[in-house]
């Protein structure tokens, strides 16, 4: 078995990479995937969890795994609803670049 | 039959979400669209009548459930009633403001299922529920924010809300499923005890648990609005329609203070002392940022979204506090904020549909040109910075008296200072909600009369009455808050 350290690393490698992106890009589609990312890295967690536990305790814990199902459904949903109201966003302002939609401020 | 049994308390959930699918149905076949507003209340008014006579009227009682992840008790049935009370407030004002938008069979079927979603998060018990609830309802509610299509400031609102609830999201996600790893459980009962079992047996999951917390203060304090992850509130309140905005103000942040009560005062109790402090902080600070720069707001709806802000703070003295008193003092201040909040927005929806402005200089004269809105909007201005006998008054009372209470009793006596802290604020905040009272009752402003639109009308006088009944009936309401914050925290002793 893969040491669990490797995983926990992997995880947050991928976890850090998303929430650079997010804080950084401009492009609210790549934005959008690297929300995508955070949230596989959780993913990545809970899988790694779950069988952990169960090697540990000696008794199989699915609920990682389900929940992990649960996560990745609900990720497809969000980035439906994302990607339609970029559309919509699109329609208005004629770009998708963050910084450029702008007109709320104080 | 067994299925049923277990679905009982789901059932209204499932009606709730029955009539979200047929909104767009009856929006094909009916040609009057006000219709399908009364359609949407069917469910909501159902389910809140059901949860008065059972919290309130004590005539009946909800079915044992009969599954581990979801628990029908007081704690859930007050906040959901709260959802469902804005739920039905936003509905009834949604037709005169949406009139002239296409698509209002999606609108009241997202309406429905947010406050699906919010509910959802009321009952869960574990952590797998709570995070398909809280996404039930972002998902929700990012849609929404966008509805008005033709309007720029919609769209931009939705983009922003839309980025800000996923990276939130994922936040959470990430953080729930660090606790998952080091309490081998999504229980939040069980997580507690499960969590001191693993510290001691292996080295370094306390470091672990740290930095969930820190993420999950992080990922629900986006979702409540918190300082320093508030940026996104006052952008998205003032872009969504006005209705939505109240929904958002009133109702999604409470579903974050109910996600965090169960959380850190049950889940993650156990490592209370480490985590006790940063939230005392975040609470002042929020609530002294979020009342400064409503100050200098001239947009009555970016206003209202500081003050929101603002309010989110008090709510957070809750957790460093959490005993009882305190607790039921939250639940207190969730229910009068639900219904001041939300009577606000609904305000400036009316006046929007009238052609009225949403800033603070449109507002001059109301008073003589709709006597009721000027009313209504000065109860609920006076009610949000905490003047007696209304509503804000008593539910701040009882929450910084816990704070009090609690810096003599068994907390530490700093708890003092959130107590001196939220008193000095609600002074503060006089100052911006009495400017827009003089506005409407010094000023000279234009003469003509506006009228008020119906079932808006319906929507500020339910809101209206509920703010001045809390207030007046404050002892009854705590004894239920206490009950309810007692079922909350029995789970952990």
């Amino acid at each position: 078995m893969i040491p669990i350290e490797y995983w926990l690393i992997f995880s947050s490698l991928l976890f850090c990479i998303g929430a650079y992106g997010v804080l950084t890009r401009k492009n609210a589609i790549v934005v959008l995937m690297c929300i995508e990312i955070m949230l596989n890295s959780a993913n990545i967690n809970l899988v790694m969890f779950s069988s952990y536990h169960s090697v540990l305790h000696g008794v199989v814990d699915p609920s990682g795994q389900v929940f992990t199902l649960f996560s990745i459904a609900i990720a497809a949903a969000e980035v439906a609803v994302g990607l339609a109201i970029l559309l919509s966003v699109y329609r208005r302002y004629q770009t998708i670049e963050v910084d450029k939609i702008n007109i709320l401020r104080w | 039959m067994e299925v049923w049994d277990m679905l009982d308390a789901f059932l209204p959930q499932l009606l709730l979400v029955l009539f979200a699918l047929l909104m767009p149905a009856l929006d094909y076949w009916l040609k009057d669209k006000r219709i399908l507003a009364f359609a949407a209340l069917i469910p909501m008014l159902g389910y809140g009548l059901a949860l008065v006579t059972w919290t309130i009227g004590g005539h009946w009682e909800p079915p044992e459930t009969g599954i581990p992840l979801i628990e029908v008790n007081l704690f859930s049935g007050t906040f959901a009633l709260a959802f469902v009370a804005v739920g039905i407030i936003v509905v009834l004002s949604s037709p005169d403001y949406i009139r002239g938008e296409r698509n209002h069979g999606e609108y009241y079927s997202l309406i429905l299922l947010a406050v699906t979603g919010m509910t959802v998060v009321a009952l869960a018990t574990d952590l797998v529920v709570l995070f398909i609830g809280l996404e039930i309802a972002g998902i929700a509610s990012f849609a929404l924010s966008g509805f008005s299509k033709k309007e720029r400031r919609s769209a931009e609102a939705a983009t922003k809300y839309f980025i800000v609830g996923g990276f939130s999201s994922a936040l959470t996600l990430f953080a729930i499923s660090l606790f998952y790893g080091v309490s081998g459980t999504t229980d939040i009962a069980a997580m507690g005890s499960q969590m001191e079992a693993m510290f001691s047996s292996l080295e370094g999951t306390r470091s672990v648990a740290t930095l969930a917390t820190v993420m999950l203060i992080a990922g629900l304090g986006f979702k409540i609005a918190a300082v320093p992850f508030h940026m996104w509130a006052p952008d998205v309140y003032e872009g969504a329609p006005t209705p939505i905005s109240g929904l958002l103000a009133a109702a999604s942040k409470k579903m974050g203070v109910a996600a965090m009560f169960k959380i850190f005062l049950v889940g993650i109790i156990v490592t209370k002392s480490d985590w006790d402090v940063a939230i005392a902080v975040i609470a002042i600070v929020t609530m002294t940022v979020g009342n400064l720069i409503a100050i200098s707001q001239a947009n009555i709806k970016r206003m209202l979204a500081y003050s929101s802000i603002a309010q989110a703070g008090y709510i957070l003295i809750v957790l460093p506090v959490g005993t009882e008193y305190a607790v039921a003092g939250g639940l207190f201040h969730v229910l009068t904020h639900a219904f001041m909040k939300s009577g606000a927005f609904m305000v400036v929806a009316a006046l929007a549909v009238r052609g009225v402005g949403e800033r603070l200089d449109d507002y001059k004269g109301l008073s003589r040109r709709s006597p009721f809105l000027a009313v209504a909007m000065t109860l609920f201005l006076l009610s949000l910075a905490g003047i007696p006998p209304l509503a804000g008054f008593a539910s701040k009372f009882v929450l910084f008296s816990s704070a009090v209470y609690a810096s003599i009793d068994p907390g530490p006596s700093w708890l003092l200072w959130l107590a001196v802290a939220g008193v000095l604020n609600s002074a503060l905040s006089l100052y911006y909600y009495a400017r827009v009272i003089k506005k409407m009752y010094m000023e000279k402003g234009p003469e003509e009369r506006v009228t008020v639109p119906k079932m808006t009308g319906a929507a500020i006088l339910i809101a209206l009455i509920m703010t001045i009944v809390l207030g007046i009936y404050f002892d009854a309401v705590v004894e239920l808050c206490q009950e309810a914050a007692g079922s909350l925290l029995q789970a952990v002793s």
